[in-house]
């Protein structure tokens, strides 16, 4: 059970403010949305929460202990890291790059447990027939599905994924915001989401970050109906009620 | 299995077409006499001189690969290499120094220690500047790389001109700076295959770290490398690589390049067995570099460093155009 903390962050590079003093308390399971309109700081947010960057000032407590004074391996089993864009380097073939996801934290390569956690990575994201395929013969939604299994072969307790299905079509794009998703039932699982109407039907909380700071934060179902929604994205939406859930379609605020 | 038995075949037999190859081509027939253990002139001349100059081009060779492999594996850039991006260059200048400045340490200790200081220094240098200008990819590198050689090979010139004189030849320092493998005596030879395994085994516990940095700054850290640090002791790690093949071959270019190339098409990009084979692939090139420098124009030598150039330059161009229309 591995809660996540964030007190009063913030980050400036450059000159430009990303985060402004930002607070933010994840439990220990749950699905959380992190929307926002462009340049909010929800990439920024996502690499402090893991470890990534370190904040000028402010702290982040993952499990009640301070992240930055956990063990690089420690921090690597404990949050997954799942980035927007990923391009390895060499092409190297499927089955390797999930071997790497599981001996992050230099889990001996003979080790039995994470030899059977790429098998069940292989079997589980449908990679068995692709396992032998170098990175750079795969497809987009095959791609998305090994960058997945990279980062969920070792079970991470906490997950914080940058819209990795932003470039995908919309079956792609389900499957993968839906399995992610899921894991909010016994884990945490934070996901920044482009697709407005995903995050309201897939996840238990949506977090509206704008300009650096909580613009508003609650259960999908509420937040839904927050006109805190229009004015952080700077348009009027039209709340379409369908049997699935809810569609929202935008306008222009000066039309 | 397949790739590694063609590798070991291959330099098996570029040993023997090496040994045989020279001034005066011998039969294998000669070769064998000498191994049977033969001491007549002709196989004594075979055993003391041909031998262990073939043996010493291949470990040199097999030290190029090893510091190209872990060179571009820490770039994470295939046009990486230690010629171009200084690390030679440095080692040179500092090789230069220990041959033509009179220092109070004995020089056979003093021209590795320098060797070694200037390959570092010059990596980091390159690194910095390029980390500076905010260019930590192929072009940036290789334009820092090419500033730092430039200047490192300035240096190096004048200190030729300035402090050479009749006590200490500038053939010497020249013939050493165009590239070229010295005939060593079994016992420096067997001092360098020692050497040669000691950096094989050096840079295959980075192999796996190697590997996770090869996914990129940010997955690399988020599966737990402190990328910073393992830059810093893998730059280390090669320069000692580079350095080692600097002081027993001089400068010799695109070694380091091209090898990490063909073992990659042969055992696949993992550095596990990227490093060995990259080193196997090297000695390979060498070992036949250096037939061709002693063979090709008799009773002279062409420079090892020239014929390696003359044959890797066209391949780098190659390389380039590839990945600039990619």
């Amino acid at each position: 059970m591995t809660a996540v903390a964030a007190q009063k962050l913030v980050v400036t590079r450059g000159g430009a403010t990303l985060l402004k003093g930002l607070s933010l308390s994840l439990g220990a399971t749950g699905s959380v949305a992190l929307i926002g309109p462009n340049g909010a700081g929800k990439t920024t947010l996502l690499k402090v929460l893991a470890g990534l960057e370190a904040p000028q000032s402010g702290a982040v407590q993952v499990g009640g202990q301070a992240l930055a004074s956990l063990s690089n391996a420690a921090r690597a089993r404990t949050i997954g890291f799942l980035p927007q864009h990923f391009e390895p380097h060499w092409d190297l073939a499927v089955r390797d790059l999930v071997r790497l996801g599981a001996e992050r934290g230099g889990r001996p390569s003979g080790d039995h447990t994470s030899g059977d956690a790429v098998e069940q990575a292989l079997v589980r994201y449908e990679l068995r027939a692709l396992e032998r395929r170098r990175w750079s013969t795969l497809s987009g939604g095959e791609s998305a599905r090994v960058l997945l299994a990279m980062v969920l072969v070792a079970d991470p307790p906490v997950l914080l994924a940058d819209e990795p299905a932003a470039a995908l079509d919309i079956r792609h794009r389900l499957e993968v915001v839906q399995a992610l998703a899921a894991r909010g039932r016994d884990r945490l699982s934070v996901v920044v989401v482009h697709d407005l109407d995903l995050a309201f039907r897939f996840f238990d909380r949506v977090v509206v970050l704008v300009d650096g700071q909580v613009a508003a934060d609650g259960p999908a179902a509420e937040l839904l109906d927050d006109r805190r929604l229009d004015a952080a994205f700077g348009v009027r939406f039209e709340r379409i009620r369908t049997a699935g859930g809810s569609i929202l379609q935008a306008s222009t605020t000066t039309a | 299995m397949k790739p590694w038995l063609a590798l070991g075949a291959a330099l098996v037999l570029a040993i023997v077409v090496a040994a045989c190859a020279g001034h005066d081509w011998v039969s294998p027939a000669a070769l064998w006499r000498v191994i049977d253990g033969d001491r007549d002139l002709g196989s004594r001349l075979l055993f003391d001189w041909r031998l262990p100059r073939v043996l010493a081009a291949g470990c040199v060779g097999a030290l190029l690969g090893l510091g190209g492999a872990i060179f571009q594996g820490v770039f994470r850039n295939p046009l990486a290499e230690p010629y171009l991006l200084g690390s030679a260059g440095g080692a040179a200048l500092g090789a230069t120094v220990a041959l033509l400045v009179p220092l109070a340490l004995p020089q056979s200790l003093l021209l590795p220690i320098l060797a070694f200081a200037g390959a570092w220094g010059a990596t980091l240098l390159v690194l910095g500047i390029a980390r500076v200008a905010g260019a930590v990819d192929a072009a940036g590198l290789l334009l820092a790389g090419v500033a730092v050689a430039a200047i490192l090979g300035a240096l190096r010139s004048f200190l030729m001109l300035a402090l050479s004189d009749e006590t200490v030849s500038l053939q010497i320092v020249l013939s050493w700076v165009l590239g070229g493998v010295q005939t060593p005596t079994w016992p420096v030879l067997g001092l360098l295959a020692l050497i040669t395994l000691g950096c094989t085994g050096l840079a295959l516990l980075l192999a796996g770290r190697l590997d996770v940095l090869g996914l990129g700054e940010t997955m690399a850290r988020a599966f737990g490398l402190d990328v910073t640090r393992f830059v810093a002791v893998a730059v280390l790690a090669g320069s000692v690589v580079v350095a080692a093949a600097v002081a027993f071959g001089g400068l010799v270019a695109f070694v380091g390049l091209a090898a990490p190339h063909i073992a990659r098409w042969l055992v696949g990009p993992l550095h596990r067995a990227l490093l060995p084979a990259s080193a196997l692939v090297g000695a390979i090139v060498v070992t036949l570099a250096d037939a061709i420098a002693r063979a090709a124009l008799p009773p002279a030598e062409i420079p090892l460093g020239l014929v390696t150039a003359v044959a890797g330059g066209p391949f780098f161009i190659l390389l380039l155009s590839r990945r600039l229309r990619a």
